[in-house]
């Protein structure tokens, strides 16, 4: 009896939480289903009916299809992809290189790497853009991929990482006469998978909702990316209401898909964190 | 630790290309800017001021005002977004039939881009919008979220942390994996109760993961100004218009990169005061514990 | 790994930059920056008939999302990038641009007499053309018949569905029947429905909410400029009492009466007007297309004024100047003199856009062309009249920016309750100390 209350209770404070979290992205799922015209038909004011998709049009999907978003949310999907992978290798190896060794100035170089993620973008945008007319890279993906591979955080986030893990594994290793590249590939990387689930949302993320510097260095626009398409949705006379939802339903559900499958890296040996019990 | 040889070659190897990326793009552009607030441009013409800039700021009220909200924007904003991210890291990690369903919900905001968050909050805290269409169901009185000057930062912290602490909880989920179960069990036979395991176990074994949420948070809290230009612009009253914003309309609306780059670098400069205040406490503490 | 990696960057680098290099097929390539959506389909119908006519050149559009097209522009133009040879020029942005040299001066050689004057002369900016006007703007009260019928409310005279008026007869309508604020009020209040303390349908809104575009002829119909012709005084001018009866009227608008719904955002007055929660607004004439999309039964009435007062209309809209730094002037001036002076140019532009024109040939046509006869049509023959009679160009500043801004925070905070006096006391201080730093 009390048991059973006691997961009912359970489930209700995860429920509350849980609908706080999803009522907005319903409100605009049910949005993406109505017509342009029907998406403030029960909000101003509010009613229940506001909740349901009705009148129900699949309008907005097909119009998000036309204008070729599949292309856009690909092209952000490579762009991501990328910076991600080549972001957890350069990022990794320098937070591995902070934790492990010592050398002249190291204080001094972390605090660069600290500062270099304070900075506002809108602060080192114009001459982030003469750096990139100057080597070229204007309307081209490496504009995108490449100043958005290092990144202070991720090398941050590692260094925290690497610097718990017990001395005992690398002195092991040293009397067994591993190379460091040994250390790193079969010691640490086994031991950071979580980290670097972390670090790759952290680079996902950023790519996911660049936006001004899509903008900037792409000026062709032949190369577009998931929030440079939305704003387009919103243009100076009118808001096409229905599709900036039905694009942003779908986008918002691209992360959790990729992160779900991640998630045994997570929870495995996890022992609810001591809560339980 | 720091008896060992360093292996000089395979170090520069590490390092060199996240730093040189660093340099290329954050920290040689950033010099640049910087240069800019030592100018003027006065009709046209480019004039070199020197700390003239900071010297106008300081005498500016819309910038001290704008400091203070600055400040207590952030103090509200980062405890309360850290300590639900771990909340809800704690609740995401639990094993239940079920679970896996809410665990799928709780990260919904993550991939819903902030601009995005804040169109939809924007429409459902109209005053006749949706969250007042709920309160009036629930008997409640309508309230003016985003209109009214006692109201609006409070709401502007609530988009903002709705937005936030999924991303956050990840970080902390990840940290929860370097503590060993082992601990906890022998935790357990010792008689120790789920909210002191919480407080002498979890909380100092996450040392390093929440100074890296907390860092972080800060950071990016400090420089947020996105939600405030589309949904208040500063207002009402100027009791929403941070130090990021005041500059951002500086720079890109009145032209006057001067006095932007400025208040960015006095930002800056106040931010790491307060992060390396974070790094003495939190770090000398996890040395004490490890 | 890491080689693969780069690889694959390369790879797709190389691709996007064949992209790229193959639009420079044609000889000379002219880069325009102009905004994502109508403006561009209508820029990108220009170019083809310019490239027509002009073979070996190229108009290559780069568009941008309304939102940050200043942004980008500013960005861009600041870094004296040769990737843009024609500039959108929004009209109040004119002054800021050229007087911190981002616009070439207007070449001698184009003749600007076909065009409004008034307009030609917003171009100008310490008595230099800088830029050309593409088209106009015209602002009417829109009104929703069936709600002023539900309320038992005579609507105000105004062209509508099913009717035809010619020019005489509009300049009849806009000269002697034009609604005043006072009775706007008056209506707006008793179309207002309030239910359980909630307002379920709206009398009156403007379209864009605060803004000193729209809101320019409140206080200046009562006979007080917004600022002073030096372009940085505002004591004496935002804070007069002629501005103080204005502000008070908006203020009275969302508190004391409650008919105006707080806060639209973009477009979102015209969204409430169609779905009948909101009875009339004052707003732009790209509205029509939208509006007769839907089956919402409405008339188009003039801009009102103040009893008393002097009829003031909003105006102005976008302009084309040359970036300084731009290659290759002379193309450059030949499509904007295309754009914006020649019959076959800005007749494109309208048919595309729809916009009012300021090409005089084309105004005429308005007048007297029977296609203008019929609603909603003969809405343009309204802005005909306004802009050659009432309409009130936005001053001239290179603190636009500033003025802009101190003006929305301020008529956004008096809706939301603040004390008209303080909100418009503190506007004038903020506008004169961030003005004064750009232009002493």
């Amino acid at each position: 009896m009390k048991r059973g209350a006691a997961l009912g209770l359970r489930h209700l404070a995860y429920i509350a939480i849980a609908f706080v979290f999803v009522l907005p992205l319903w409100w605009a799922i049910v949005s993406s289903l109505r017509p342009n015209s029907e998406v403030f038909a029960d909000l101003f004011p509010f009613t229940p009916k506001a909740l349901i998709p009705v009148p129900f049009s699949l309008e907005a999907y097909s119009g998000i299809l036309d204008q070729g978003f599949g292309l856009i949310i690909a092209n952000t999907l490579l762009v991501a992809v990328v910076t991600v992978i080549a972001g957890i290798v350069v990022n990794g190896a320098a937070g591995f290189a902070f934790a492990l060794f010592d050398f002249k100035g190291k204080g001094l170089v972390l605090a660069f790497v600290i500062v270099s993620f304070m900075l506002p973008f809108e602060a080192i945008a114009l001459p982030l853009y003469s750096v990139t007319l100057q080597l070229g890279w204007v309307d081209n993906i490496a504009a995108l991929i490449v100043p958005s591979v290092a990144n202070g955080l991720a090398v941050f986030l590692f260094y925290q990482f690497f610097r718990q893990v017990p001395s005992d594994y690398l002195e092991a290793a040293q009397i067994d006469g591993a190379t460091w590249f040994d250390i790193l590939w079969r010691i640490y990387v086994p031991l950071s998978i979580p980290t670097c689930i972390s670090a790759g949302l952290l680079l996902f993320v950023f790519q996911w909702e660049a936006f001004l510097w899509p903008l900037l260095a792409m000026p062709s626009q032949q190369f577009k990316v998931i929030q440079v398409g939305m704003a387009a949705f919103q243009q100076q006379y009118q808001t096409f209401w229905n599709q900036l939802f039905a694009v942003a339903v779908v986008t918002a559900l691209i992360p959790i898909v990729l992160l779900l499958p991640l998630q045994r890296y997570y929870v495995q040996g996890l022992s609810s964190a001591g809560i339980k019990g | 630790m720091t008896t060992r040889r360093t292996p000089v070659f395979f170090a520069v190897l590490c390092l060199a290309p996240a730093l040189l990326g660093l340099v290329v793009f954050r920290l040689y552009p950033i010099a640049l800017a910087v240069s800019d607030s030592l100018f003027n441009v006065v009709r046209g013409d480019t004039i070199f001021v020197g700390i003239g800039n900071y010297l106008a700021l300081a005498a500016d009220t819309t910038f001290w005002k704008s400091l203070q909200v600055t400040l207590w924007f952030n103090l509200l904003m980062n405890p309360i977004q850290i300590a639900l991210a771990l909340g809800l890291a704690l609740l995401y990690v639990q094993k239940f039939r079920g679970i896996t369903l809410y665990r799928v919900l709780f990260l919904i905001p993550i991939g819903v881009s902030l601009p995005t968050a804040v169109i939809i909050w924007r429409i459902m805290l109209t005053p006749d919008g949706l969250v007042n269409g709920l309160l009036n169901v629930a008997g409640l009185p309508a309230q003016p979220w985003l209109t009214s000057e006692g109201l609006a930062l409070y709401s502007i912290i609530a988009i903002a942390t709705w937005k936030g602490i999924s991303y956050w909880m990840i970080f902390i989920v990840g940290g929860l994996q370097n503590i060993s179960p082992e601990i906890y069990d022998a935790a357990r036979i010792d008689g120790a109760r789920a909210w002191q395991r919480l407080v002498y176990i979890t909380v100092p074994l996450l040392r390093p993961t929440l100074l890296f949420v907390l860092v972080a948070d800060v950071s990016i809290n400090f420089l947020l100004f996105a939600p405030i230009f589309m949904l208040t612009q500063g207002g009402p009253a100027d009791s929403t218009n941070v130090l990021m914003y005041e500059a951002y309309k500086s720079g890109f609306i009145f032209g006057d990169m001067g006095r932007a780059m400025a208040i960015i670098v006095v930002l800056v400069l106040l931010l790491l005061l307060i992060v390396g205040l974070q790094f003495r406490l939190l770090s000398r503490r996890t040395e004490a514990a490890s | 790994m890491m080689k693969m990696i780069w690889k694959t960057a390369a790879m797709a680098g190389l691709a996007a930059g064949l992209l790229a290099t193959s639009a420079l097929a044609a000889d000379k390539t002219l880069n325009m920056i102009v905004i994502e959506g109508g403006d561009t389909t209508a820029m990108q119908a220009v170019a083809d008939s310019y490239e027509a006519a002009h073979p070996g050149i190229k108009i290559k559009l780069q568009s941008y999302p309304f939102a940050q097209f200043f942004q980008v522009a500013e960005l861009r133009l600041r870094s004296k990038d040769k990737g843009i040879d024609l500039v959108y020029v929004d009209a109040p942005l004119v002054a800021s641009y050229a007087s911190r040299g981002f616009l070439s001066k207007i070449d001698q050689g184009i003749d600007t007499s076909t065009l409004v004057q008034a307009s030609v002369d917003a171009g100008k900016y310490d008595g230099t053309q800088y830029a050309l006007p593409i088209n106009n703007s015209a602002q009417v009260l829109f009104y929703n018949k069936a709600l002023f019928k539900a309320a038992g409310i005579t609507p105000p005279d105004g062209l509508t569905a099913g009717q035809s008026a010619s020019q005489k007869q509009v300049d009849e309508l806009a000269s002697s029947k034009r609604w005043t604020w006072e009775q706007i009020a008056d209506a707006a209040r008793k179309l207002t429905v309030k239910d359980n303390g909630r307002t379920t349908q709206y009398g009156f809104s403007v379209e864009q909410f605060a803004e000193l575009y729209q809101l320019q002829p409140f206080g200046e119909s009562l006979g007080t400029d917004v600022i002073a012709p030096d372009g940085v005084t505002a004591e004496g001018y935002l804070d007069s009492p002629a501005w103080t009866k204005a502000a008070t009227y908006w203020s009275n608008l969302y508190n004391e009466w409650g008919v105006s719904p707080k806060g639209l955002g973009y477009g979102e007055a015209a969204q409430l007007f169609t779905t009948g929660k909101l009875a009339m607004f004052v707003g732009g004439t790209w509205n029509l297309p939208i509006l007769s999309a839907t089956s919402v039964d409405y008339g188009v009435a003039p801009y009102p004024y103040f009893a008393g007062g002097k009829v003031l209309t909003p105006t102005g809209s976008w302009y084309v100047g040359v970036n300084a730094a731009s290659a290759d002037q002379q193309d450059a001036f030949d499509f904007a003199k295309y754009l914006t002076t020649s019959d076959e140019g800005t007749r494109v532009w309208f048919k595309a856009l729809n916009q009012l024109p300021v090409y005089k040939p084309l105004l005429d046509e308005i007048s007297t062309s029977p296609a203008f006869d019929t609603f909603p049509q003969d809405v343009f023959r309204l802005g005909v009249y306004d802009s050659l009679n009432t309409a009130k160009a936005r001053p001239v500043t290179a603190a636009y920016g500033q003025l802009q801004d101190a003006f929305r925070t301020a008529f956004t905070d008096i809706s939301n309750g603040v004390p008209v006096a303080d909100a418009l006391k503190s506007a004038v201080q903020k506008f004169e100390a961030a003005a004064k730093r750009v232009a002493q």
